[in-house]
């Protein structure tokens, strides 16, 4: 730079920098507070501290060794692979036909989805599907419902488009059929879409609560963890909860601890994906 | 002719044949489009049937919406889905694209990194993890909030359960998740903007000021428009957010449509009534998006969908 800032533009600057260290305390600050609070054996007395006055592991000791807690979690966990894994399969098949420029009926396929994007039937019509295929209070409707998201699907397609036709000449003269194809060429080049898609569906079903208190209404074994934080921390009463004298700050910091754990593990590993993945389905969709 | 006719036939047989893998592979799509999109579809024949618990009834015409339109509540529900989307969608398209443009003004790559890392979290966590979150923090009782304020000598408040506060404290919780998340978008389109353009502002003399007002504004207007459609695709969308941040005490500023579809028609098995009104929302959101779409289309001369 040959130039030298102006007074006002270095100003502007470091007004700047303020407001974002700014914002990122306004974000971190309820999350810090939960987490530190969750290690915390004094937690009902709050006032902000960065450190646990008496560390203490007490509250997840409770949560894996009550089934009450444990089992929702369970739940959350094997939904979420189950979910993803099957939503993942069907939006992938479908954008990869999609992306076969010449496939007879496109147009058709590719609008009949685009179509749900804009109009649905909504709520009570489709409770009310569920429960003439007989899927009410089945843990099933939690992953056959939202099987797969139109947006997804059109990003994904746009990512198995970029892929150079040269590739599938190539694949098809060695006599791979369109599955083999799929699984040997479009799927390991597609990895960041794939990643990103994939980030978006578990992060989806892992937070799942309203189709669980909707679907299944006479079998709360069958609920899963956000439910069983939704009762802990946010409705009033108490009911179901007896086996503890428990319910503290803590025990319910650490329900949340838990419950954000997953996105926090995963989030940085696929972050750099879900932004190229977003940005590349954007430009040109 | 005829000949010419016969030969396409062939030709889309044999096409339709050397597809017919891609066709398999796209028929759990293809199923569940059908059964859990569409045949609800049919379902909306429910909202002109009087449909209960006991099956489906008479066909009663408009009666529901009838009974819709001279609810009180219904009213309530429809007037706060339309305050609260508006107020939503003009808060945050302006905190996002002015966050965006001071983002971009971060020469630190690292720090840079850093903001977004951060903001982008909350959009990823569920709304039963935030309303915990603000529960706890606002909570009368030792919550964080309170505490501060009644340190600095202010008195305790219940944010979340009442009436003056609600919509306030909802639509500050609405934008913690969002407005991060928001700005992928924005800063994609700024760094797709050509350096040229700023290089020669600066040869004719434009200040910083003007070339954000001349360049970098003017070049996220498609954007804008784009994430704005996108939103009021969304518009009445609120059902999650509001249904673990209200309770009974604050219905009067925070029932929505969706959730008052809920209570009548899943709690209250009113399934005639209750898809009427969710046939009301979803009428409304998509006639905004394609008014808005046609719109776009006469200013610009290309349309968004």
């Amino acid at each position: 730079m040959l130039h030298r800032d102006s007074a006002s533009y270095t100003t502007f600057k470091v007004l700047n920098t303020l407001f974002m260290c700014l914002i990122i305390v306004t974000v971190m600050i309820p999350l810090l507070k939960i987490i530190i609070d969750s290690f915390d054996g004094k937690a009902s007395e709050t006032v902000f501290r960065f450190f646990p006055e008496s560390f203490t592991l007490d509250a997840y000791k409770v949560i894996i060794s009550r089934p009450v807690i444990f089992r929702p979690l369970i739940i959350s966990v094997v939904v979420t692979i189950i979910g993803s894994a099957v939503a993942m399969t069907i939006t992938s098949l479908y954008a990869y036909g999609l992306s076969k420029k010449d496939l007879p009926g496109r147009k058709f396929f590719m609008g009949i989805a685009l179509v749900t994007m804009v109009f649905r039937a909504g709520m009570i019509p489709l409770f009310l599907v569920v429960n003439q295929l007989g899927l009410l209070n089945t843990i099933f409707p939690i992953f056959l419902v939202h099987a797969m998201d139109a947006y997804y699907l059109i990003l994904l397609k746009n990512f198995f488009e970029g892929i150079p036709s040269s590739i599938f000449d190539a694949a098809e003269i060695d006599g791979c059929t369109p599955f083999q194809t799929f699984v040997r060429v479009v799927l390991p080049l597609s990895k960041p879409g794939l990643a990103a898609i994939g980030l978006f569906y578990i992060v989806f079903f892992w937070n799942q609560f309203f189709d669980y208190i909707l679907y299944i209404q006479t079998k709360p074994h069958l609920h899963n963890f956000q439910v069983f934080l939704r009762s802990l921390v946010i409705e009033t009463d108490t009911q179901g909860f007896e086996g503890f004298s428990f319910a503290t700050q803590s025990l319910k910091n650490a329900a949340i601890t838990v419950s954000i754990i997953p996105v926090l593990i995963l989030y940085p590993f696929v972050q750099k994906h879900f932004v190229k993945g977003i940005n590349l389905g954007g430009v040109k969709g | 002719m005829g000949q010419s006719l016969a030969n396409n036939k062939g030709n889309l047989l044999s096409k339709l044949n050397r597809f017919k893998m891609f066709y398999l592979l796209m028929l759990p799509g293809f199923l569940f489009l059908i059964v859990f999109r569409y045949v609800p579809m049919l379902g909306l024949r429910y909202a002109f049937y009087d449909f209960d618990l006991r099956g489906l009834g008479d066909f009663i015409g408009f009666s529901h919406f009838r009974d819709a339109f001279t609810s009180d509540n219904f009213i309530r529900a429809f007037k706060n889905t339309l305050i609260l989307s508006s107020l939503n969608i003009v808060i945050q398209m302006t905190l996002i694209v002015s966050i965006s443009l001071l983002l971009n003004e971060i020469k630190n790559q690292f720090f840079k990194k850093v903001v977004q890392t951060v903001i982008y979290l909350p959009h990823f966590l569920s709304w039963v993890v935030v309303g915990a979150v603000f529960n706890l923090l606002l909570s009368r009782q030792g919550g964080l909030v309170n505490e501060v304020v009644t340190t600095f000598g202010g008195e305790a408040k219940h944010f979340l359960g009442d009436q003056s506060l609600w919509r306030q404290t909802f639509l500050f919780i609405l934008s913690w998740r969002e407005i991060g998340w928001g700005t992928v978008i924005f800063l994609a389109a700024l760094s797709g903007i050509d350096p040229q353009l700023y290089e020669a502002a600066k040869m004719d003399g434009a200040n910083r000021w003007k070339q954000m007002v001349h360049i970098t504004f003017p070049h996220l207007i498609p954007t804008i428009i784009i994430v704005l459609i996108m939103n009021l695709a969304k518009i009445f969308n609120l059902f999650e957010s509001v249904f673990v941040l209200y309770n009974p005490l604050v219905y009067k500023v925070s029932d929505v449509i969706q959730t008052y579809t809920y209570r009548t028609g899943v709690t209250e098995f009113r399934f005639g009534y209750g898809t009427a009104v969710g046939l009301t929302r979803s009428v409304i959101a998509f006639v905004l998006v394609m008014g808005t779409n046609q719109i776009v289309k006469r200013l610009r001369g290309e349309s968004v969908l």
